[in-house]
């Protein structure tokens, strides 16, 4: 799509951003849409209460989520980010939900090793039908977010604009991707 | 961007927690949002009628919908976005009703803020949404269902009736699976075969579905709707002219345990299953040729002969064994029968004697069958040179297609060296003389005394009128001798010595003999020695010489045993080095003296192996230092033969090398036109009798092929793979011993010429052939093809192999039962009376081979006790590894249970089992009647099941309810053996790429919400394939796999979904990560220096996996980029 900005808007928009709920905890819950989002929904129609704190996003599969969409969460605004999926052996694309456990525990190592609690990462599985399940982790998840002090955050010039978040993560990627990748393609150019 | 809000109330659902107008307000200040609207149900027609004139009045590209979650209304606004012609991916979603006002009641103030984050997001996210391009995919209306048992069958005729085209893959040679072997089928105890039958018949005729039958699938490639199957279609060896009189199965003497009953009984080679077999036309069990047709030079059907020769049928064995081969008495006797060396039986006991059962089979009926004149069809008349074995065979192949042939033979009897190279007591002359009338009575003129290049010559013969020439004038004159000493008296051929005494002369010999060599031709002299020196009445002294051992000499062993039991001594590792003379003792000078001298004796050294030559036959090294002498007075060199060329005078342009006459190997013709050679004199290299004959067979169908113009016979045979047993079934095979021939006693015999064995009796020859192991199963006997009264058998059927195209694949493959001979402690194939569940069922089905009668293995008696098994190789993880209940077991012994006590009440049946699982529609019911009808339940474990003497057998059984252990005793025990993944289903699942679980079976993609779907899009899975299941539930389940491929493939085209990942080559650096990781194979990486991901939209169920390990973001997925992901995960 064209990214053409509307002149009104620009002039008339509030920077937007997390610092409007100061003091409150942000969360960001990536939710499989066949099982963690399902229960979620259940779990709302049964209008169970929850912590305002954790938001939804929706994927097709928790396999979905890198570890890049992790860290960046919490890099740009998240206090904590939670990745809730099927449960393990019943991802309706075989194996996606173990990938995320591996990413989850990934990121989970990384985080640790630049000084940043673990804990602010966290996976969770669930069946559709289980929407407590859903609920206790949301609550696990605000509990545990809720005892650590607010993330602390020394750069957070990463991105000047707000409209193209994917910018400064695609660099990350980029860093991220040259020694593996690029031994990867020797490797294979070798074979 | 030109963005519209659109808040939804919900009727108070959302506006009761949130200030809608408030968040309109906020929506309105967001980057890009040019239209904020709010409506009571935005998802009603008043809400639409407000998004479809905002969008044209405003010019919106893009929309978001504040509203309830997006798995609830989310495809109702995808589709007015794209009515709106807004393309895919121009709504984003937000949550604000179950994501927010549902579950914040509590707290309207942070439920407001919360919905302010929610549609930011939503706004962030909608500017990175860009069209997605769906494809329009034309899918094959065709569907390939693999497996004909009841599941597949009913999903072809599923298919056909919507219309599809069905390739129906049958790897057995009749549709009807394990169905088909079922007596009755529980809970309602009707006929397996009443309910079967009609769906063969009417599978059979239906015009859609194309039934495979006897075929593999080797190779499933492309997409779906367009999958290219590759499929192998075994030879049945039946044309479709069989009109499945059966006529075949009473003749065809090869028997092996029946494929279709389960082992019960036997079947013959050629067979069709069941009456009702679909297709109907019979098959034959081949697998190749049998190690012994390989072997024999003109691939004799030895295993044909053998198996009629087991049933006696000794004047059909004696066609057999002499339609290659117009010498079966002689080759029985002399052959060096390369047949029994290669047989399979020699490597469990001893091979089978095969030339031992020739020879009985062409000496008691060959001299019974009278030899008609061959009825003269063409007009060319051929000459053939040379009446030994070459030339005799060619004479006779072609009086037999129809030619006028003359014999002209040098010597004064025919034969050749089958008559003067081999001494009456190891081939009769009489025994020669009767086959050698048998070829002159197809009506062949024979003119002995008569030398080509004395008497005639070949350019002659074209005078006279022959049109062709065939020289087969063997090997005469012996090579020289190159050894000091050589011309010596006393010093003679091997060669020379025999054709003498055969032509009846007595060949001087001396007293004390030494032979040297190690073929037959050595052994025959030195045997010929030792009788014309017993005649002389002097004490035989042959010695044998021969430079390697025991092992490398050509000579058959028993030939050499059977020498030295006539006192033959033998010198192995012994090379000579000079023939001693009187001369020698007197005059240092050495040989040479004057021919007159006499051996007085020889000179020998030792030798020992070295390394193997080129020919790959270890060469022998002499011993320096090792020499010694031997005293003799006779020497006999068997030495090789040479060529005498005198033929070749009178023969225009015919070629001579190396001693041999040059052929041209395909046309058997020599350089001069119209003249062929074959035997000895065309051979390159090592010649036997079967060789020769060989070459005749091949010189006949060549001036045949030349006299006719066109290539109407192979000249060389079409060799066909060898088949020999398993290992495991050689393993099984009793230890036994050939059937000895009886002997004259070594010491009696060596006084006159008789023959010295006396060959078989037809009981001896009966019990050896017996011994045979029918290695290629079908022997080749040909008595089918004599007995069919539509000439349906066609030997020259050959494995095709052939390409289609289906839009979908049904995986219909089946189980097996459980090996229960893994479960050692059972005895099941050890203990006679040991059977399992389908076996009994064959034995009570009415069409089966006792007709339904319940006779016990061991002795045929009816069983008055019966036990029955449960969970053999099912629930049984420790010994078995089988963690599943086979679903259909409890219910099979009930019912096979029931139809005993019907049918048998005196006979009590006892089932012993772990839990007792009925839990189908009736099958409870079914069991509290079948208990009522007397049978007894026992919740059981067996220890043990021993052999009684009469065949009856003790169970070491432990009652699991009151921990009792106690034995009882039963006529008949009946295993219920579990359920596990076909050899089928295991070979389809590899060759398809799906899944496999436990067991086997193959892995559905969803156990509740895809239960026919493998991982592979387009493939589904029915049946037993998929897990052990009842017939109702393989039918069911195959109507829901066809229902799948039908909805897939009704239209002919499908769309492929916006929702899938694609690659970008510019970024990809072909790490093939993303192809490792696809659940589907929807990703493949090409190949070649730029080397980069494509993906298969047709395939891509969407789940992203790919995009979240791609190292570079080249993979994404649409509708979850990671711009798309991030900016509604980052709110900045």
């Amino acid at each position: 799509m064209t990214a053409e900005r509307s002149n009104h808007d620009r002039t008339t928009a509030e920077p937007s951003g997390s610092t409007h709920v100061t003091g409150d905890r942000s969360i960001v819950a990536f939710c499989c849409r066949e099982c963690a989002y399902a229960a979620a929904d259940a779990s709302a129609n049964a209008r169970t209460s929850l912590p305002p704190s954790v938001r939804l996003v929706l994927v097709p599969c928790t396999g979905r989520v890198s570890p890049l969409h992790l860290v960046t969460a919490l890099a740009e605004g998240a206090d904590g980010v939670m990745v809730a999926g099927c449960l393990l052996g019943q991802c309706h694309y075989r194996e996606g939900n173990f990938n995320a456990v591996d990413r989850v525990a990934f990121v989970q190592r990384l985080l640790e090793s630049v000084g940043v609690e673990p804990e602010r990462c966290r996976m969770f599985t669930m069946s559709a039908g289980e929407p407590p399940k859903f609920v206790a982790a949301v609550k696990e998840m605000d509990r545990v977010i809720g005892a650590l002090p607010p993330l602390q955050r020394h750069d957070t010039s990463m991105s000047e604009d707000a409209g193209d978040a994917a910018e400064p993560a695609k660099a990350a990627v980029r860093t991220r991707a040259a020694t593996p990748a690029k031994a990867a393609a020797a490797t294979r150019g070798a074979a | 961007m030109r963005a519209g809000v659109f808040i939804c109330e919900c009727g108070g659902n959302i506006s009761g927690v949130v200030d809608v107008e408030s968040l309109a307000g906020h929506a309105r200040t967001l980057d890009g949002v040019v239209e904020v609207a709010v409506n009571q149900f935005m998802c009603g027609t008043e809400g639409r009628a407000l998004i479809a004139d905002a969008v044209e009045e405003r010019g919106l590209d893009h929309v978001v919908i504040a509203s309830c979650s997006p798995r609830f209304q989310g495809p109702t606004f995808e589709r007015i976005a794209r009515e709106l012609k807004l393309g895919e991916n121009a709504v984003a979603f937000a949550n604000v009703r179950e994501g927010c006002s549902f579950v914040h009641r509590d707290m309207p103030d942070k439920a407001q803020e919360k919905a302010k984050r929610i549609v930011e997001g939503a706004v962030a996210r909608v500017r990175h949404q860009s069209d997605l391009p769906r494809q329009r995919t034309f899918l094959h209306r065709s569907v390939l269902v693999v497996g004909g048992g009841i599941a597949g069958m009913t999903a072809a005729e599923e298919l056909s009736g919507a219309g599809l085209d069905v390739h129906l893959v049958e790897r057995e040679q009749s549709l009807g699976g394990f169905m088909a072997r079922l007596a009755k089928t529980f809970p309602t105890e009707d006929c397996a075969m009443c309910s079967l039958a009609p769906r063969l018949t009417s599978t059979a005729v239906d015009g859609h579905i194309h039934i495979h039958t006897l075929t593999e699938v080797d190779e499933l490639t492309g997409p779906p709707g367009e999958f290219r199957v590759r499929l192998r279609h075994k030879p049945r060896y039946v044309s479709e002219a069989c009109v499945g009189c059966g006529e075949c199965i009473a003749v065809c003497p090869v028997k092996l345990p029946s494929h279709y009953d389960l082992g019960v009984c036997e079947q013959t080679a050629i067979s069709r299953p069941f009456a009702n077999a679909v297709p109907s036309t019979f098959a034959i069990e081949k697998k190749g040729w049998s190690p012994c047709k390989s072997a024999c030079a003109v691939h004799t059907s030895a295993q044909g002969y053998i198996a009629l020769v087991a049933e006696g049928r000794f004047e059909e064995a004696y066609r057999v064994a002499s339609e290659p081969n117009p010498f079966p008495s002689v080759c029985g006797r002399i052959c060096t029968a390369l047949c029994e060396s290669t047989c399979s039986r020699g490597e469990v006991d001893e091979p089978i004697a095969i030339a031992g059962i020739k020879r009985f089979v062409a000496d008691t009926v060959g001299p019974t069958l009278p030899v008609q004149p061959a009825p003269v069809i063409h007009d060319d008349v051929v000459a053939v040179v040379g009446a030994g074995p070459a030339g005799l065979t060619c004479a006779r192949d072609l009086a037999q297609l129809g030619y006028r042939v003359t014999v002209f033979e040098a010597q004064e009897v025919a034969g050749g060296m089958l008559r003067t190279g081999i001494p009456d007591y190891r081939l009769p002359h009489d025994v020669l003389q009767r086959e050698i009338d048998q070829v002159l009575a197809l009506g062949i003129d024979l003119r002995l005394g008569q030398r080509a290049g004395r008497d005639f010559t070949v350019d002659g013969l074209f005078d006279q009128g022959f049109k062709a020439v065939y020289l087969a004038t063997g090997l005469q004159k012996s090579a020289e001798i190159e050894l000091p000493g050589g011309d010596l008296e006393g010093v003679t051929r091997a060669v020379e010595l025999l054709r003498e005494l055969n032509l009846g002369g007595t060949p001087a010999v001396g007293d004390k003999v030494v032979v040297i060599g190690g073929g037959d031709v050595a052994l025959d002299a030195a045997r010929s020695v030792i009788r014309l020196q017993q005649q002389r009445g002097i004490d035989p002294d042959v010695t044998l010489v021969y430079r390697r051992t025991q092992v490398e000499m050509p000579a058959n062993a028993s030939e050499l045993e059977e020498a030295r039991e006539e006192g033959l001594k033998v010198e192995f590792l012994v090379q000579p080095v000079e023939i001693l003379s009187e001369s020698d003792d007197e005059d240092a000078a050495g040989p040479g003296q004057g021919p007159a001298s006499r051996v007085t004796g020889i000179r020998l050294q030792r030798c020992k192996l070295g390394e193997p030559d080129a020919s790959g036959r270890r060469q022998p090294v002499s011993v320096e230092g090792s020499e010694f002498e031997l005293a003799a007075d006779t020497v006999v060199f068997a030495v090789g033969q040479a060529l005498v060329d005198d033929f070749a005078q009178g023969c225009e342009g015919l070629a001579i090398e190396g001693g041999q006459i040059r052929i041209d190997r395909e046309t058997m013709m020599t350089t001069r036109e119209g003249v062929f050679a074959g035997g000895d004199a065309a051979a390159a290299g090592f010649f036997t009798a079967i060789e020769a004959i060989a070459a005749g067979r091949r010189g006949a169908a060549a001036i045949h092929n030349y006299l006719r113009g066109e290539r109407l016979l192979p000249v060389w045979n079409e060799v066909r793979d060898t088949a020999r047993p398993s290992a495991e079934e050689l393993d099984g095979i009793e230890i036994g011993q050939r059937v000895p021939m009886t002997m004259v006693d070594g010491l009696v015999r060596r006084a006159d010429w008789a023959e010295v064995g006396k060959g078989y009796s037809a009981e001896e020859a009966v019990a050896e052939a017996k011994r045979c192991l029918n290695c290629a199963v079908c022997s080749d006997c040909g008595s089918c093809a004599r007995a069919c009264p539509s000439g349906a058998i066609d030997w020259d059927q050959r494995e095709t192999t052939e390409e289609i195209t289906v839009g979908a694949v049904i995986l219909a493959t089946g189980h097996r039962q459980f090996d229960a001979a893994r479960k050692i402690p059972l005895g099941y194939g050890r203990h006679a009376n040991v059977i399992d569940q389908g076996q009994l069922s064959r034995l009570l089905s009415a069409a089966g081979p006792t007709e339904g009668e319940l006779f016990r293995p061991s002795d045929g008696a009816v069983p008055k006790r019966v036990f029955m098994l449960q969970c053999v190789g099912s629930r049984d993880v420790t010994s078995t590894g089988n963690a599943h209940c086979s679903a259909i077991c409890c219910l099979f012994a009930t019912l096979n249970a029931s139809l005993i006590r019907q049918h048998y009440p005196d006979t009590e049946v006892t089932i012993g089992y772990t839990d007792l699982r009925a839990p189908g529609k009736a099958h409870e019911e079914y069991y509290r009647l079948v208990q009522e009808r007397g049978v007894r339940y026992v919740r059981g474990r067996v220890g043990e099941i021993l052999e009684e003497k009469d065949g009856s057998l003790r169970v070491h059984l432990e009652d699991t309810m009151t921990g009792r252990k106690h034995e009882e005793v039963f006529d008949l025990v009946v295993l219920s053996a579990g359920l596990e993944a076909s050899d089928g289903t295991r070979d389809i699942a590899r060759v398809a790429g799906v899944q496999t679980g436990a067991a086997g079976f193959i892995r559905e993609d969803h156990p509740k919400l895809r239960p026919v779907d493998t991982q592979r899009t387009g493939m589904f899975v029915c049946g037993t394939a998929q897990g052990p299941k009842s017939i109702p539930d393989s039918i069911a389940q195959a109507k829901a796999a066809a229902a799948r491929a039908i909805a897939m493939l009704s239209s002919g085209f499908t769309m492929t979904a916006a929702q899938v990942a694609a690659s970008d080559p510019a970024v990809c650096i072909g790490c093939g990560v993303c192809e490792t990781v696809c659940p589907q194979k929807a990703v493949v990486l090409t190949t070649g220096a730029d080397a980069h991901s494509i993906v298969d939209p047709s395939i891509c169920r969407g789940c992203g996996i790919c995009a979240a390990e791609c190292p570079t973001g080249a993979i994404q997925l649409g509708g979850f980029s990671d711009a798309e992901v991030l900016a509604e995960a980052t709110l900045r």
